[in-house]
């Protein structure tokens, strides 16, 4: 028997069981005959790889997302591994990135040969610049904030220390798809930023997908050698490089949701983490993160940090609410992170963040009284 | 008449109605990660290929590439390969941090066994032939190379899915096996996905870990790894295409008889009585080789080239060090050979048409 047991698919699959769940998957795609129309167009036309619509995607995504380039990618994990190997980053080299965050992160910097060095977070779950400078060494080659849940981090003080020790910003934009920095778009952050198109993210394929996001011509032209074996033609192979492609039919379902949806998807989201916030914000047991006004966060999840955390969870699921915990243990405490001899207390904030965060379904799909019935749970449970 | 070198739209058109179900029972599931369907393939495939273990990744690159990492090879390790193949072979090796080691190949366009001990040194670490064109390597004498110097052994089955060796399906020769599912490969599928065979436990425990983040549970991360997942949907139409593919290679293995047997004034490829060859593609080899693919294309007649420019002197490798003239077999091929068009869905007439081309080039 295999001690790896399968966990992944609970994620996704409604269970009918709950009432309010953080999964809308079934919900979501109500229009599936026009795009298998269009799928079976790419198939009959046998224009798999790296198609018309992934062309059309990029083009599409960078105008949406705010940059020159958009790069179609096979998943956000490999975003980030790609964005690193195409600045040069490898053996030897440390990267400073956050300990709070999805696994992806930290896997990425390991698996291009590098050393993730970990800097805090502030109360708002991103990387503190003031914690970033402090981790340079002249080992470092870039700084990777991650924009957690869909919130952009500080951009201009990391901008200024990237400035000031002449790094480059690669931004895990994974969560963050149409947010906005100061009136800047998501993917205009940054030397490079990643976005993951995997099924639970705001804009999901039916499968794993990601995208880059760049303003320089030279990164967006050695990107495109790298995602797909080094060819500049078909039998031309200037460098070794991944493979690592935006299935085509994946690019028309991100098409069709760019086009469609995301905009949708996005204000409801706010909208529903906006109602949660001010109903929720009187409540003493919870702390709810400041909202940054400067900031168009998109709430890929909608967290605070609360008293009495699992027993919250606990009740909360017992009533039919798919309360979540993104995620318990930060990266640092990880068995992974084993070989980077962290302990228990060298990031406080983020270890706080781990064991008093929940996150509750903010979704498209979700309604008032949805949201009512939450939080009448929640009020109920604190008194 | 035209012919195209591939034409997926008639394999799809004969199955479409099963292929929507799977897009519309995967669409309304929301299960596009992993789960069940992709479990069920992977235990079909792994009866389909007789072997223990078959695990979905992304694609046929990653196969290979995660087989040799969770086998610990990497910097300062050499592994043995063939120079001619698709690039991403030598690839794999390089994505490890190994160096690609290139030993000539027969004529019948797979690694030589004669030559592989001469390139054997201490840093080796791995034999890795490529069953090209859907023919297996000679394993029997590769497997005796590697034991008698206690090295690895991994099958690039890319091209080889249903073959079978001395009675046995590639895949299950070695240590471990990668497969592509590419659109074009002989099971293939709408976009990249790839898979791994083993019959080993622990490597297969290993790898499940590294394809997935190396998450031992959805909170737990034991090592660091990659994120290397075959899609639910696209394992949901291979599990559809795979009941297909017996008959499938049947049909393309006809298709070669009647080409072998008609055609004149080339070079055909031989069937050995120990193997079984799926000819993902149909290799052909003449002089004429230009001359005949342009006569070719006037007629119709769409070709192409397994490959023109051989991985050792691709611009990618030239810090390996290798000149032209290193691997003689591989470099007279490359100017010589031409790959017909071989799919299932090919009609008889079409197959005669093609071999009517070729011989009235030969005879004019």
């Amino acid at each position: 028997m295999s001690e790896v047991k399968n966990f992944l698919p609970e994620q996704y699959l409604q269970t009918g069981k709950l009432k309010i769940n953080h999964n809308y998957l079934n919900d979501q795609f109500s229009d599936l005959d026009e795009i298998w129309l269009k799928i079976r167009e790419v198939v009959l036309r046998g224009d798999f790889t790296l198609g018309s619509d992934v062309d059309k995607l990029e083009e599409e995504f960078s105008i949406a997302s705010g940059a020159k380039y958009a790069i179609g990618v096979g998943s956000g994990t490999d975003a980030l591994f790609l964005s690193l190997k195409v600045l040069g980053i490898g053996e030897g080299n440390e990267v400073i990135t956050t300990p709070y965050t999805f696994y992806a992160t930290i896997g990425a910097i390991v698996t291009a040969g590098a050393i993730p060095v970990f800097a805090d977070v502030k109360d708002d779950f991103n990387i503190d610049p003031a914690e970033i400078e402090r981790k340079i060494t002249n080992k470092t080659k870039a700084i990777l904030p991650v924009h957690w849940s869909g919130n952009p981090c500080d951009m201009e003080a990391i901008e200024k220390i990237a400035l000031k020790y002449d790094l480059p910003v690669v931004c895990d934009a994974c969560h963050a798809i149409k947010a906005e920095y100061n009136g800047k778009k998501s993917g205009s952050l940054g030397t490079l930023s990643c976005f993951s198109f995997h099924p639970l993210k705001n804009l999901n394929v039916w499968g794993d997908g990601g995208i880059i996001t760049t303003n320089s011509d030279e990164i967006a032209d050695k990107l495109r050698l790298l995602r797909n074996h080094g060819l500049v033609g078909r039998n031309d192979c200037k460098i070794f490089a991944y493979n690592s492609r935006l299935d085509t039919i994946q690019a028309v379902v991100a098409r069709h949701l760019l086009k469609n949806k995301i905009d949708f998807i996005t204000e409801s989201r706010i909208k529903n983490a906006n109602y949660f916030d001010e109903k929720l914000k009187n409540i003493k047991q919870i702390k709810i993160p400041n909202r940054d006004t400067n900031i168009k966060q998109v709430y890929h999840l909608y967290q605070f940090t609360c008293e009495r955390r699992d027993e919250l969870q606990e009740y909360l699921v017992s009533n039919g609410v798919d309360a979540k915990v993104h995620y318990p243990i930060p990266m640092h405490l990880q068995p992974a992170a084993n070989f980077l001899n962290h302990n228990k207390g060298d990031f406080p904030k983020a270890e706080y963040i781990s064991e008093n965060t929940i996150s509750l379904p903010v979704h498209e799909f979700i309604t008032n009284e949805q949201q009512d019935e939450v939080i009448n749970l929640i009020n109920n449970f604190y008194n | 008449m035209q012919i195209p070198f591939v034409n997926l739209a008639r394999q799809f058109n004969n199955i479409e109605k099963e292929l929507v179900q799977n897009f519309i029972d995967i669409g309304r599931s929301g299960g596009y990660i992993m789960g069940e369907v992709l479990e069920t393939f992977e235990q079909n495939t792994a009866t389909f290929l007789e072997v223990k273990h078959v695990l979905g990744v992304a694609d046929g690159s990653d196969a290979l590439f995660l087989i040799m990492h969770a086998l610990g090879i990497g910097e300062g390790d050499e592994v043995i390969t063939a120079p001619n193949s698709f690039i991403a072979s030598a690839w794999t090796i390089v994505a490890t941090g190994a160096k690609p080691v290139f030993v000539d190949v027969d004529q019948d366009l797979n690694i030589n066994p004669k030559l592989i001990e001469l390139a054997i040194n201490k840093k080796t670490k791995a034999i890795m032939p490529v069953h090209l064109a859907g023919r297996p390597a000679k394993m029997d004498e590769i497997n005796a190379i590697a034991k008698k110097y206690n090295l690895f052994v991994i099958e690039d089955s890319a091209q080889a899915i249903g073959a079978r060796y001395k009675g046995k399906r590639v895949g299950g020769l070695s240590n471990a096996a990668g497969f592509s599912l590419h659109p074009l490969k002989n099971l293939g599928i709408y976009g990249d996905g790839g898979l791994i065979a083993t019959n080993d436990d622990i490597l297969y425990e290993k790898l499940k870990k590294l394809r997935n983040h190396g998450l031992i549970n959805r909170d737990e991360c034991e090592v660091w790894g990659f994120n290397s997942r075959l899609d639910t949907i696209q394992a949901a139409f291979a599990n559809t295409k795979l009941k297909y593919l017996d008959k499938w290679n049947t049909r393309c293995h006809e298709i070669a008889t009647i080409y072998r047997n008609n055609l004149i004034g080339v070079e055909v490829p031989v069937d050995q009585k120990w193997e079984y060859c799926v000819y993902h593609n149909f290799v052909i080899k003449t002089k004429h080789r230009d001359l005949m693919m342009q006569y070719l294309k006037d007629n119709g007649v769409d070709t192409r080239i397994h490959y023109p420019i051989p991985i050792h002197l691709q611009n990618a490798a030239i810090n390996l060090g290798y000149k032209n003239g290193d691997f003689v077999n591989t470099e007279t091929f490359s100017k010589t050979m031409i790959s017909l068009p071989i799919y299932p869905e090919l009609t008889n007439e079409e197959v005669y048409y093609v071999i009517e081309k070729i011989n009235s080039f030969n005879t004019k």
